[in-house]
C-alpha cells in the first residue's frame, strides 16, 4: 500500500507574490498585501480593501479562476520536474474552489442584462467550478481522476487530503492538488452584505472586525513516496492524516463553542498517529471575523493548551482570505516552513495587542509580525467553511515518526435511498411510478422534466418554515432526499451516531439559480447592495451544509463537482471515505436543479438545441459499512463493489473519447473482480446528444447481452441527480423493489462534459 | 395605525415576502419576527436593514433590537425617521 505520500512541487500566486518563494519570503517579513481593490467596483461600499494580485492579467478568452490555477500548476510541475506525459493515466487533478468562474459569471450577466441575445454560451462554460480542474488537466494532459472540491473556504485543504487518499488507495501516483479563487464582485458583495469585511487590514485573533478578501491559487504536487524516490524527486515533506467534520449548526456562522473545529483538529492528529504535543506549528484558519476567531481560539486552546509550545499564525493577515484557495495557499506556507525551519507570522500586532492577547490566551504564541526560526517537524493546517464544514491536515518532515490510521476492506452496502425526482419524492414513490409506467412531471413553460418539492415534503421530513424558506431549490431537494434516505435506512440520528454519519455530495452546476439572482441584484443596485439572504446559497456546499444542519449529522462533509457524472463520483468517493475514516454511514448525494436560469444557460451552450432534455432532482444513497449495517440488521439494497474513473483531456463542455469510457469500465470491473460477461444490466448515460450516444455505443460493445436501462429517458438529464439516480434505480432493481430483474451484477456508467467518465459496479446483496 | 404608517407597513411586508421568501399570510402586523412566530435570524435582519434603506432611505444599522420586533414597530421607526 502506498502509505507514504509526499509533496514534491509547489506553485503559488497571491497578493504578496507571483511564486512560492517570493510569497514565503514576503510572508516572513510580515508584508501585508491588503490594498485598495482594483477589479471590483466598491465606491459605495463601507470598505474598499482586499488582497489582489494585480500583476496577473487574465489571458484573453480565459476565466480568471482557471488561469490563476494553471499558472500555479505550471510552477508546481516545473518545480517537481515531473514528466506528466510519461504516465498520464496515473496523474490526477483535484482543485478546490468557492466561487469558481465568478468573474465570467459577472461578465455573462452584465451582457445578459444589457441584451439577452448578447450573452455568450462560451462564457457559460467558464462559469461552473467543474471547469477548473478540467482546464488544468487539459493543460498538462493528465488522464487520472479529475475533480473539483467545492467546500467554499475549506476546499483547498480538503483537496490535498483527498489527493493523499487517492494515492493511498492506489488510484493515482501523482496528484496536482490545491485550489483557486479570483477576486470577484460576487464574493466582495456577499461578504459585504454579511458585514463580514473589515475596513482595515484584518488582524485575526486580535482586534479584527472581519476578513480581507483575497485571491490566488496554490497547487502542490502530491506524490506517492515510492514514485518520488524512483524518479529521484526532491521531497519537501510528507502528508500525514486529515480530519473533516461538520458543525451541523448554522449555514454561515461557526458553532460558538468550536466543537466541530476541535473534532477536525483532533481527527487529523489521531489519523496521523501523533499527539497534539508533537505539533510545532499551526497555520490557523484565522479569518479575522470575531465569530470565527473566538470559536477557533477556544478550540485550539483546548487541543493544544496555552503554554506556548506550539506556534500559531494566520497568513490571511497578509494574503487575505482566498476562500477555496485558502487551504492550498496556506499549505504552501506550511511546506515552506518545514523546508526552511522558520514559521510565517501573523501581521498587524502592536506591543499593546500582544499584551492584550496574553490576557486572553496566556503564552499561546501567535508569532507576531515577523517569521520565527524554530523546530518545524509537524505542522497542522486548518480551514473552516460556510455550511459548518471543517478540515484539518498534518504535514511532516520526511521520515518523521507517524502511524496512519489503517484502511479497512469491509464490504459497503446501500442501506437507504432518498429520491427526489420528476417521478416522485421518495424511493417508494419512485419505484411505484416506474412499476406502473407513470409519466414524469414536466414543467409547463420549458418542457423539461422537473422535480417539485413543497410544504408536504418539508412537513414529512420535519423541516420548519424558518429553515426551508431560506433554501434554494437545490438545497430543498437535497435536504428532503437526504432526510428521506436516513429514514428509509431506519437510521435515527442521535448523540451516539451523529459524528459517524457523513455526507459526500456531487453536483454538476451547483446553485446556478441563486448565483444568477445574486449577481443580477448587484448589477442592478451595486456591489454595496448584495443580498445577505441569497449569498449563503451561492456556495456549492450550501445544500449539503443545510442537510447536515437539519439532519444533525456531524461526520465527514465534502462536495465534489465535475459535471453530470458527479453523482456516481460521489458514491465512489463515499466508499473510499467509509474505508479510511471513522464514518459508518455516508450519504452519497447527486443533485442538480432546473429553473428558468438553468434552462437558459443550457440553451446558451447549444445543448438544448442539440437535443438535450433537462431534468433535475436530488438522489441520496445511504452507504454503510457492513459491520454497522449488520449490527443494526439493516435492509441491504445492494453491495457496492469497485469503481473506475478515466479522463480524456478535451475542451471543457465537450465529451471525450470512447476509449476512456472503456478504461473507466475496465478499472471498475478489475477493482470489483468481475468480468464483462458477468454484468447482467448496464445503467447507461446517453442524454439525447449525438456526441455522447456515439461514445457510449462504442464503449459498450462488450455488453451486448446485458439489459440496458437509462433513467434519463423518463426523467431527463438531471446531471448529478441522474447519475446518482442510475445507481439508486439499479439498487431498487437488485432488491426487487422495481419489478425488472437486474440479474446479479449491474454496471452504471456516466459521462461529464469535459472528458471525465465514471463507472461503478453493484452486486445483489 | 394611520394611513401613512399603513402604507409603510405594507411596503415592509413586501420586502419580507420578496427578499426573505416569507409567506404573506403569516405576516400579520404584530407577528413576532424574531420570536417563535416567524423565526428570523441575524442574516435576515441585515436583509431587512438593506431593504428599508433602499426603499425609504432610512438607516437602521445599529438601531435597538426593540424596533425590529414586528412589522408594526419597524413601520413606526421608519415613519419617525423619514425625511420630512
Amino acid at each position: 500500500m502506498n502509505d507514504r505520500v509526499v509533496i514534491t512541487g509547489l506553485g503559488l500566486i497571491c497578493a504578496i507574490g507571483d511564486n512560492a518563494d517570493e510569497c514565503f519570503d514576503n510572508a516572513l517579513k510580515g508584508t501585508v498585501g491588503i490594498r485598495e481593490v482594483k477589479s471590483v467596483e466598491h465606491s459605495q461600499c463601507y470598505t474598499h480593501i482586499g488582497a489582489e494580485n494585480n500583476n496577473f492579467v487574465t489571458p484573453e478568452g480565459e476565466d480568471r479562476a482557471s488561469s490563476l490555477c494553471v499558472k500555479a500548476a505550471e510552477e508546481a510541475v516545473s518545480d517537481s520536474d515531473i514528466d506528466i506525459s510519461a504516465d498520464p493515466e496515473r496523474v490526477s487533478v483535484i482543485v478546490g474552489s468557492c466561487v469558481g468562474g465568478a468573474v465570467s459569471i459577472e461578465k455573462f450577466y452584465r451582457d445578459y442584462v444589457a441584451d439577452p441575445e448578447k450573452a455568450s454560451g462560451a462564457d457559460v462554460l467558464k462559469m461552473p467550478i467543474s471547469a477548473i480542474a478540467n482546464n488544468v488537466a487539459l493543460r498538462f494532459g493528465a488522464q487520472g481522476v479529475v475533480d473539483n472540491i467545492a467546500n467554499a473556504c475549506a476546499a483547498g485543504t480538503m483537496s490535498i487530503a483527498i489527493a493523499a487518499d487517492l494515492i493511498r488507495s492506489g488510484k493515482a501516483d501523482v496528484v496536482l492538488a490545491g485550489g483557486s479563487d479570483p477576486m470577484s464582485s460576487l464574493a466582495y458583495s456577499g461578504f459585504h452584505a454579511l458585514h463580514a469585511l473589515d475596513n482595515e487590514p484584518c488582524r485575526p485573533f486580535n482586534k479584527s472586525k472581519g476578513i480581507a478578501l483575497g485571491e490566488g491559487a496554490g497547487i502542490l504536487v502530491v506524490e506517492a513516496y515510492e514514485h518520488a524516490k524512483a524518479r529521484g524527486a526532491k521531497i519537501y515533506c510528507e502528508v500525514l492524516g486529515s480530519g473533516v467534520s461538520s458543525d451541523a449548526h448554522h449555514i454561515t456562522a461557526p458553532h460558538p463553542d468550536g466543537e466541530g473545529m476541535q473534532a477536525a483538529m483532533e481527527r487529523s492528529i489521531a489519523n496521523s498517529g501523533i499527539s497534539a504535543s508533537d505539533v510545532d506549528y499551526i497555520n490557523a484558519h484565522g479569518t479575522g471575523t470575531p465569530l470565527n476567531d473566538s470559536s477557533e481560539l477556544g478550540a485550539m486552546l483546548r487541543v493544544f493548551g496555552n503554554e506556548g509550545k506550539v506556534s500559531c499564525s494566520t497568513t490571511k493577515s497578509m494574503i487575505g482570505h482566498c476562500l477555496g484557495a485558502a487551504g492550498s495557499v496556506e499549505a504552501v506556507m506550511c511546506v515552506k516552513a518545514i523546508e526552511r525551519g522558520i514559521v510565517p507570522p501573523t501581521a498587524g500586532y502592536t506591543d499593546e495587542d500582544v499584551a492584550a492577547m496574553r490576557e486572553k490566551a496566556g503564552d499561546f504564541d501567535f508569532v507576531p509580525n515577523k517569521g520565527k526560526q524554530r523546530k518545524v517537524e509537524y505542522v497542522q493546517s486548518n480551514n473552516y467553511a460556510f455550511g459548518g464544514n471543517n478540515a484539518s491536515i498534518i504535514y511532516a518532515k520526511e521520515g518523521a515518526p507517524r502511524k496512519l490510521a489503517e484502511a479497512t476492506d469491509e464490504k459497503i452496502y446501500i442501506t437507504g435511498l432518498g429520491i427526489v425526482s420528476p417521478l416522485g419524492n421518495t424511493a417508494e414513490a419512485y419505484a411505484e411510478s416506474v412499476n406502473s409506467g407513470a409519466k414524469a412531471h414536466e414543467c409547463e413553460t420549458c418542457g423539461d422534466f422537473t422535480s417539485v418539492v413543497d410544504r408536504a415534503d418539508f412537513d414529512a421530513v420535519g423541516m420548519k418554515l424558518n429553515f426551508y424558506r431560506k433554501l434554494d431549490k437545490l438545497s430543498q431537494m437535497t435536504c428532503v432526499s437526504g432526510k428521506r434516505a436516513l429514514a428509509n435506512a431506519g437510521i435515527i440520528v442521535d448523540e451516539n451516531n451523529a459524528k459517524k454519519i457523513g455526507i459526500v455530495a456531487g453536483t454538476s452546476d451547483g446553485p446556478q439559480t441563486d448565483i444568477g439572482n445574486f449577481q443580477k441584484g448587484i448589477i442592478a443596485s451595486g456591489t454595496q447592495s448584495g443580498s445577505a439572504f441569497l449569498f449563503p446559497n451561492t456556495v456549492y456546499n450550501a445544500a449539503p451544509g443545510y442537510l447536515s444542519i437539519t439532519a444533525g449529522v456531524k461526520g465527514y462533509n465534502v462536495t465534489c463537482s465535475n459535471g453530470a457524472a458527479s453523482g456516481i463520483a460521489a458514491a465512489a468517493f463515499a466508499t473510499r471515505v467509509l474505508r479510511t475514516t471513522q464514518n459508518d454511514v455516508i450519504l452519497a448525494i447527486g443533485a442538480d436543479e432546473d429553473s428558468e436560469t438553468v434552462h437558459m444557460l443550457y440553451e446558451k451552450t447549444g445543448a438544448v438545441g442539440a437535443g438535450l432534455k433537462l431534468g433535475d432532482g436530488a438522489v441520496t444513497l445511504a452507504l454503510e459499512r457492513a459491520s454497522s449495517a449488520n449490527a443494526r440488521g439493516a435492509k441491504k439494497y445492494a453491495e457496492v463493489l469497485g469503481s473506475g474513473f478515466a479522463h480524456c483531456p478535451v475542451e471543457f463542455g465537450k465529451y471525450g473519447c470512447a476509449d476512456k469510457l472503456k478504461e473507466a469500465i475496465r478499472l471498475a470491473l478489475e477493482k470489483s473482480g468481475v468480468k464483462a460477461e458477468d454484468i447482467t444490466t448496464v445503467m447507461t448515460c446517453s442524454n439525447g446528444l449525438k456526441s455522447l450516444e456515439t461514445v457510449e455505443k462504442e464503449a459498450l460493445t462488450d455488453f451486448a447481452k446485458a439489459k440496458k436501462v437509462n433513467v434519463k429517458e423518463a426523467c431527463g438529464e438531471g446531471r448529478a441527480a441522474s447519475s446518482a439516480l442510475a445507481v439508486a434505480h439499479a439498487a431498487l432493481m437488485l432488491s426487487g423493489d422495481i419489478n425488472d430483474d437486474a440479474g446479479e451484477y449491474v454496471l452504471a456508467v456516466s459521462a461529464s462534459a469535459g472528458g471525465s467518465y465514471n463507472a461503478i459496479v453493484l452486486k445483489k446483496a | 395605525m394611520d394611513a401613512k404608517q399603513r402604507e409603510i407597513a405594507d411596503k415592509i411586508k413586501n420586502i419580507l415576502v420578496e427578499n426573505l421568501r416569507l409567506p404573506a399570510e403569516d405576516l400579520t402586523d404584530d407577528a413576532k419576527l424574531f420570536g417563535d412566530d416567524i423565526g428570523l435570524d441575524s442574516v435576515d435582519s441585515l436583509e431587512i436593514i438593506a431593504g428599508i434603506d433602499q426603499e425609504f432611505g432610512v438607516s437602521m444599522m445599529g438601531v435597538d433590537r426593540e424596533h425590529f420586533q414586528t412589522i408594526e414597530t419597524l413601520s413606526a421607526y421608519v415613519m419617525n425617521h423619514l425625511e420630512k
